[in-house]
Formats: C-alpha cells, sequence, structure tokens
C-alpha cells in the first residue's frame, strides 16, 4: 500500500466498480487538492456519479483505494464512514431530496442537527446561508410549496451550513435553465473559494466545467485526456450504413 | 392472468398477508353461514336476524383489511414504467381488486368447505359432524342464499379495493425526474365531532341503562334481551373514537415536536403530523375494539354467561383485522416515505437517529391512546356494573 501524497484532500488509486455486472469505473485515479474546484467531466454514463460515489465514502470501490487526509476510507467500517460523510462531506445531488416534512430552514440545518448541535445554533447557521443564498423569505415554507431552483438552492444551504471540507456536487444544476444554473454555480463557487471548501463537480457541461480549477475528463469509466470523439463523417449517417435487418 | 403472474413472483411477506386476508374472510364466511343454519333450524325465531346483523361487524373489519393490504401491495402500485404501456393507477386498481377477490374467494371457498364438514355433509375426516346440532343440520342449507352470503366478502372487498385505489396519483405524470413532492394533507378536523360523539354514546348508554339496572345486556349469542338503546351508545363512543383518532395523532406530533427539537424528535413528530390520517384512522379503530373488548370482559368476566365459540371467533376476527390494518397502514406509511429516509441515509443520517425516531413515534401514541383506551372501556362499562 502507497502511502498518498500530504497535500492532497483526496487521493484515489486504481478505482474499479460495477454495478451488479455492468460495468462503472474501470481503473480510474484521482486526486483533490486542498482548496481546489476539480470538475469531474463527460457525457452520460461516463462514471461520473460512480466516482463521487466511491470519493464520498457513500460506496466501496470493487478494487481500488480512497484516501482522505491521509485516512483510508475503502476499509472503513460503515458506521465511521457514515461519520465522515455527515462531518466532513457535503453533497449536492441532481434532486434537492430536501425532507418534504420540515420547512426550508430545517431542512437546511439538518446537518447541524444530526451532528446534535443545539437547536439555536443550528437555526442561526441556517438562517445565515439562506440569507447569503437569496432564499430567506422561504424559511418557513415547506419543500412542495418552492420552485425547483428555490429547492436546489436550499439543498446548497444544506450541504454549505455543516461547514463541510470536501463539497461534492453531482450534476448541481441539471434539472434548472440557464439563468438559475450560472447564479447557482456563480454562489457555490464564491462560497468554496471564501471558506476555503474543496469542490468535487461532475457535470456534461463544458460551461460549467470552465469554472472550475482543473478538469477531470471521463469517457466509459475511464480518465481520458479529453471527451471529444473523433467526428462521424456525415455519409455513413444514413440508412444505407446501417445494415441491421429490424 | 397477469394478477397471477405478478402473485407468483411476490414476496412471501407479500403473501403471508394475502393469506391473512383469506383466512379473515374465510373467519367471516364460517360466522355468516352459521347464521344461515341457525335460520334455516329455527324458522320463527327473530334472534337469527341479530345474529346475521352481529355478522356484520367482523364483514366490515375484513373488508377495511383488505383495502389496507390491496394498498401496500408492491405488485399493483403505480409505476413509471407501466404508466407509460398504458398500465396506469386505474387498470392497476382494477388488478388489485382481483387479486383481493381471489384470495376473499380463497377463503370464503374454506369457510363453506369447514362448514359443510362441521356440519356432517363431508365426510372422511376427523370430526365429521362435530357441531351438527349446532349449525342446524337437519333442515337443508338454501343454496342462493349460502351463495350470496359466501360472495358478500370477496365483492365488497375487491369494490373497496378498486374505488380507494383509483385516485392514487399517476408516477408518469412526473416527467421531470426528479422527486415528486404532494402538498401535504391538511390538519385532520374530526377530533371535536369525535369527542362529542363519545360523550353522546357514553351518556346515551347511561340513561339507557337507568331503567335496566341488574340486567346487563347479553352477549350477542343470546340478543333477545339486548337494550338497543346501550348498543346504540357503544356505536356512537366507538364510532367517535375513530373519528378522533387523527386529530389526537396529529397533537401527539405537534407535542412531539414541539420546544427545540434536535433531529430525532423533529422527524418523529413531523412525520407523525403529516401521516395523521393514514395511521389515527385505524388507530382510533383498534382502540375502540379494545375498549369494547374490556368492557365486555369486565361486564360478563364471571363464568355465567361463559363466551360462545362463535362469538370468541368473532372477536377474533375482529380483533385481528383491526390490528393487522393499523400494522398494515404503518408499513404504508413507511413505503411512502422510503425515499426520505433513503436519502436522510445517504447524507450520513445515522441508522439510529431514524430508529429512534420510529420509536418516539411509537411511544407518544402509546402513551395517549392507551390511557385514553382504558377510561373509555371503563367509563362505557361503568353504568352497566352497578
Amino acid at each position: 500500500m502507497v502511502a498518498p501524497p500530504d497535500n492532497d484532500v483526496i487521493w484515489a488509486r486504481s478505482l474499479h466498480h460495477s454495478h451488479n455486472g455492468s460495468p462503472g469505473l474501470g481503473g480510474v485515479s484521482v486526486s483533490v487538492r486542498d482548496a481546489e474546484i476539480l470538475a469531474v467531466t463527460g457525457p452520460r454514463g461516463s462514471g461520473k456519479t460512480t466516482l463521487l460515489h466511491c470519493l464520498s465514502g457513500r460506496l466501496v470501490p470493487e478494487q481500488g483505494e480512497v484516501w482522505f487526509n491521509s485516512v483510508p476510507v475503502h476499509t472503513m467500517a460503515p458506521r465511521v464512514r457514515e461519520q465522515l460523510r455527515r462531518e466532513r462531506f457535503g453533497w449536492i445531488g441532481a434532486d434537492p431530496e430536501l425532507v418534504p416534512e420540515l420547512t426550508t430552514w430545517e431542512n437546511a440545518a439538518l446537518p447541524l442537527l444530526l451532528r446534535g448541535a443545539s437547536h439555536r445554533a443550528a437555526k442561526k447557521a441556517a438562517t445565515e446561508w439562506l440569507e447569503r443564498l437569496d432564499i430567506a423569505a422561504l424559511a418557513r415554507k415547506r419543500p412542495h410549496a418552492l420552485l425547483q431552483a428555490e429547492r436546489q438552492r436550499v439543498s446548497v444551504a444544506r450541504a454549505l451550513c455543516g461547514q463541510p471540507t470536501v463539497l461534492f456536487a453531482d450534476e448541481p444544476t441539471a434539472t434548472l435553465h440557464r439563468a438559475e444554473r450560472s447564479q447557482l454555480l456563480r454562489t457555490l463557487t464564491a462560497a468554496a473559494r471564501s471558506h476555503g471548501i474543496t469542490v468535487v463537480l461532475a457535470t456534461h457541461d463544458a460551461e460549467v466545467a470552465a469554472l472550475a480549477d482543473r478538469t477531470v475528463p471521463l469517457l466509459d469509466g475511464r480518465r481520458v485526456a479529453t471527451v471529444a470523439l473523433p467526428g462521424v463523417p456525415a455519409d455513413t449517417e444514413g440508412s444505407a450504413a446501417c445494415s441491421l435487418s429490424v | 392472468m397477469l394478477a397471477l403472474r405478478l402473485t407468483r413472483g411476490t414476496h412471501p411477506l407479500v403473501l403471508v398477508r394475502r393469506l391473512l386476508v383469506a383466512a379473515a374472510s374465510a373467519g367471516v364466511g364460517f360466522l355468516l353461514l352459521c347464521s344461515l343454519g341457525y335460520a334455516s333450524a329455527h324458522p320463527a325465531s327473530a334472534g337469527s336476524v341479530l345474529r346475521l346483523l352481529w355478522c356484520f361487524v367482523p364483514l366490515a373489519a375484513t373488508v377495511m383489511f383488505a383495502v389496507a393490504v390491496a394498498r401496500t401491495d408492491p405488485s399493483t402500485r403505480p409505476r413509471p414504467g407501466l404508466s407509460s404501456v398504458g398500465l396506469g393507477p386505474v387498470r392497476l386498481s382494477v388488478l388489485a381488486a382481483v387479486s383481493t377477490a381471489v384470495s376473499t374467494t380463497l377463503g370464503s371457498m374454506v369457510a363453506l368447505l369447514f362448514f359443510l364438514h362441521l356440519r356432517g355433509d363431508l365426510t372422511g375426516m376427523p370430526f365429521d359432524g362435530g357441531a351438527a346440532e349446532f349449525l342446524g343440520a337437519g333442515t337443508p342449507l338454501p343454496l342462493a342464499a349460502a351463495l350470496m352470503l359466501l360472495s358478500l366478502v370477496p365483492v365488497l372487498s375487491a369494490t373497496a379495493s378498486a374505488v380507494a385505489l383509483r385516485s392514487r396519483p399517476d408516477p408518469a405524470r412526473d416527467t421531470f425526474g426528479s422527486e415528486e413532492l404532494p402538498e401535504p394533507a391538511p390538519a385532520p378536523s374530526g377530533l371535536p365531532w369525535g369527542v362529542a360523539l363519545v360523550a353522546l354514546g357514553l351518556a346515551v348508554e347511561a340513561y339507557a341503562s337507568r331503567d335496566a339496572a341488574g340486567s346487563a345486556f347479553p352477549l350477542p349469542g343470546r340478543f333477545e334481551s339486548t337494550p338497543v338503546a346501550v348498543l346504540a351508545g357503544w356505536t356512537l363512543a366507538a364510532a367517535g373514537l375513530a373519528v378522533a383518532g387523527p386529530g389526537l395523532t396529529y397533537l401527539c406530533g405537534r407535542a412531539l415536536q414541539a420546544v427545540r427539537p434536535g433531529a430525532a424528535r423533529l422527524l418523529a413528530g413531523r412525520v407523525l403530523m403529516d401521516e395523521a390520517r393514514r395511521i389515527g384512522r385505524p388507530l382510533g379503530i383498534v382502540c375502540a375494539v379494545f375498549a369494547a373488548v374490556i368492557a365486555a370482559s369486565a361486564l360478563y368476566g364471571g363464568d355465567e354467561r361463559p363466551w360462545g365459540p362463535l362469538t370468541a371467533l368473532g372477536a377474533v376476527v375482529v380483533l385481528g383485522c383491526t390490528v393487522a390494518t393499523l400494522l398494515t397502514s404503518a408499513l404504508e406509511a413507511k413505503q411512502a416515505r422510503a425515499h426520505t429516509a433513503e436519502s436522510l441515509l445517504r447524507m450520513g443520517a445515522p441508522a439510529s437517529v431514524l430508529r429512534a425516531a420510529t420509536a418516539l413515534r411509537a411511544a407518544a401514541l402509546l402513551a395517549l391512546f392507551a390511557p385514553l383506551t382504558w377510561v373509555i372501556a371503563e367509563l362505557a362499562a361503568l353504568p352497566l356494573a352497578k
């Protein structure tokens, strides 16, 4: 076992994973430096989400190693991994995944409440983050009454409220329109830079990836130099080239 | 055929639930046939109508249980894949009705065989004609009446489950690909009505039993001297408890999440408030049944009026069905919240917090409803026991 470099927050080596036999990752190595924004790019099905799940300890890879601050994550017991996710990591998914029974501020304060923080402290922190994300007026509403963009902002507030070391964002803007998308990403990157939070951002969008410090392109579960495929000549695209009889 | 194919692939626990429905249906079918046998043996007796009427209590409990089981059946739950090929909530409700009808008809057939066997009409097994006298063996059984009584449970439960499942939301409507957030149900408003009904029922019963002091009303089985007003009082009180159930559950949830809650208390209370209707109604009915059982055993606990076998069977069916309905409704609530629980676990919420929330909910409901049931049972038994 090789000890990871010291300046990396997360260091993963030759991750292999398959979902019930369907290939997911085929030997991906990634290092994430402290306080950087790293974009993982690639088309749908290229293994971005699987990679983020492996890095954040939600999924144990079948082969390979994941280290967080020089601590091996892949050998941790499930309870310890759970605690790591709760206390050091934040997660923003494509779906907001809010708890429908709780109000907006309670949703945002949930990570702190789960850590056992006092009600007052959790409410204060959550309200501050909701103000920074311009949704403080909605603090007492429940998720069903919010727009999709507002729900997604609540999920960003929830992820940032816990003051995570690493924030994983898996296609955070997939269900949003362009105006809301750029605003959300600006807020997210500004907050990460000012608080020194490391961000691992999975996206298929080149515009979004341009906000990152570094880019890791994935294709079919492998790390590649560039995602751009050689162009297909136009004349072979027609029906004549299709020899399948169906 | 699709119903059978789906049944073949279901989880054993789901099949156990369906078997329980079949068993309840068998119990009710047997009771109905017994009342028919009694009626054909004693054509002049007024008690046979009352016997038949008493059978409707277990019948109602069985139909309720069958609907609850159909609601939690995973094979007839609306699914996006099936909905996009045209098998939406309406067609699936027909499927659910068919599988409910199959399991209840199975139960009715078992009841018929068992009844004929105990009467001595079918031979070749132990206890042939073991209760021939009791079940009116000497007289022929009217075929049409028997078939009609046996088809009551299947027809009623199939219709009820089809109607109950028609109005489920269509998953194909949710084209967004993201989670669906339905509007939460408003706070239940039945609590004042429920309290009023319970008070009215107890008052009616106390008033009616004033004259008939000393003659406690007999158990179902010997109805000839049953004071109707006392029965009406009990029924009103039971209905009141069922109406008040959701409101009380809501209050329970409200109290749980009050005053600076932590994560477990917050989740427990809010979920209870949202699930007040789903959990509260069967819980109120269970309380009403338990109150009736406590009151009845306080009144008739002595040896002079022992429980008859048919009364015991009816009581077991009613108790079993109502408790099973409550548990099935709790399961339905759990299924409805599975998505949220999963996302909480992914966020890193310890499983112990979720378990603590469930335990808190159960403890709060028990702390409210157990003393309430006992008090109402004591109040119901008080005027009759003097």
